[in-house]
């Protein structure tokens, strides 16, 4: 059972605490600065993408920036409190589909590169995003 | 080997015009996040290296159609195995494949009475159906993503096969696969449960001693290193029918590179255990998967 012993060990490395792991996610994403930071640059991407640009036209990108910043502060164990609108209320009736969705999280990946932000904090923040699919995207 | 040529060829073609940006509502969308369409496993359903994942082949989403062809070569200290095949990915919840394998015996051959260089193959036609679960987007809870599955195989050189002590040239494999992705930890875990009675993945045919099916268990560790690198682990339990050899399980380890949503490579090591009384079959596990 050598392989059995392997995929463990292999399995334990890949969730054994990060040197940096003693950060917050907040604190990993750079605190409220690094934040808006690339949620500024998310939400210019997604809105000059011409795929999924069309669903920010009646928006204020500068209230969807900080709404959104809020929102990840908030999430990543920052000391914010979100104060938009629902997610599903808001999101719901555009008839945004997964590959909308997809298109978004993509632009988010792209600019966390930009603000060298690690893989490993990227994966965790889009896995507490990750289930806001069911709020957002068309049934 | 024309036919995983000719593979890539069409799979080029399909993939060039899921990419037309003109078709706003095409179903070749290309819709799914880079690495979740996983890769191709041996028999050529979604997964990865030896095991077969709850994934749905390809990139299209709920909306979408995906497709993959692949084609693998796994080179050990004695045989070759070949592998090429299409499957594709309808609207993430079926997936329909339909594989070729090669195995080329080399010396070994000669040893066994077969004559070097004899070649045994089969076809693998293969369904796949995803029940619950949502192995991107469920990360708020524990739920893998599972999806129920079969496998018909059907080798050729049956009087060989019946000589080797195979009861059947041909059989069909059901499995229940369970996947979750750990996005948190950057973490991929699989298992998978497969009833059948396939000797040495049904090249070497079906049953033997006894030709009743057992459950036999597959499971899969991968660690995405980051957007378009992922490290696996794959262990997979085998029958042991046939009287005339004993047969391992098998084990491979691997990177896989996906360069984008239409080219991805995997490389590693396997380690099949012994076939056909020859020992320790290990040695390099190679993989192309081209699609959309």
């Amino acid at each position: 059972m050598r392989i059995a012993k392997l995929i463990t060990l292999a399995a334990g490395i890949c969730v054994a605490p990060h040197a940096a792991q003693a950060d917050s996610l907040y604190e990993q994403l750079g605190g409220m600065e690094g934040i808006q930071k690339f949620v500024d640059r998310t939400v210019e991407l997604s809105a000059n993408n011409p795929e999924i640009g069309h669903f920010f036209e009646r928006s204020i990108l500068s209230r969807v920036k900080d709404k959104l910043a809020e929102q990840i502060c908030q999430l990543s164990g920052g000391p914010c409190t979100y104060t938009g609108a629902r997610m599903d209320r808001l999101h719901k009736p555009m008839g945004i589909s997964t590959k909308d969705f997809n298109i978004l999280v993509e632009d988010l990946q792209h600019a966390m590169d930009e603000a060298d932000i690690s893989n490993r904090a990227q994966n965790k923040l889009i896995a507490i995003l990750a289930p806001m699919h069911r709020d957002i995207v068309e049934d | 080997m024309k036919s995983p040529v000719t593979l890539y060829i069409i799979a080029s073609a399909v993939a060039s015009l899921a990419h037309s940006p003109s078709v706003a509502a095409s179903p070749f969308q290309s819709g799914k996040l880079l690495v979740t369409s996983g890769a191709s496993q041996v028999e050529g359903a979604g997964g990865g290296g030896l095991t077969t994942w709850a994934l749905i082949t390809g990139y299209g989403t709920e909306d979408g159609i995906g497709a993959n062809t692949h084609g693998t070569l796994v080179s050990t200290n004695d045989f070759t195995l070949r592998s090429a095949g299409v499957a594709v990915g309808f609207y993430d919840r079926l997936e329909v494949s339909y594989t070729r394998q090669w195995f080329d015996t080399g010396r070994a051959g000669g040893r066994l009475g077969l004559g070097d260089d004899f070649e045994f193959s089969q076809q693998v036609w293969g369904a796949k159906l995803r029940l619950i679960g949502d192995a991107v987007y469920g990360q708020d809870t524990w739920l893998p993503q599972v999806a129920i599955g079969i496998q018909h195989k059907d080798a050729a050189r049956e009087t060989i096969l019946t000589a080797l002590g195979a009861a059947d040239d041909s059989g069909t494999d059901y499995y229940l696969a369970a996947t979750k992705i750990l996005l948190s930890e950057s973490l991929l875990l699989n298992a998978t449960a497969r009833l059948t009675n396939a000797n040495q993945f049904g090249l070497l045919g079906h049953g033997g001693r006894g030709n009743g099916r057992s459950l036999q268990m597959e499971y899969s560790a991968a660690y995405l290193l980051d957007r378009q690198w992922v490290l696996a682990a794959d262990y997979r339990t085998k029958n042991d029918n046939l009287a005339f050899a004993k047969e391992n399980d098998a084990w491979a380890a691997y990177a896989a590179y996906f360069f984008n949503k239409n080219a991805s490579l995997a490389v590693g090591y396997v380690d099949l255990g012994d076939i056909a009384l020859q020992g320790g079959q290990k040695g390099l596990y190679l993989s192309l998967q081209i699609g959309f």
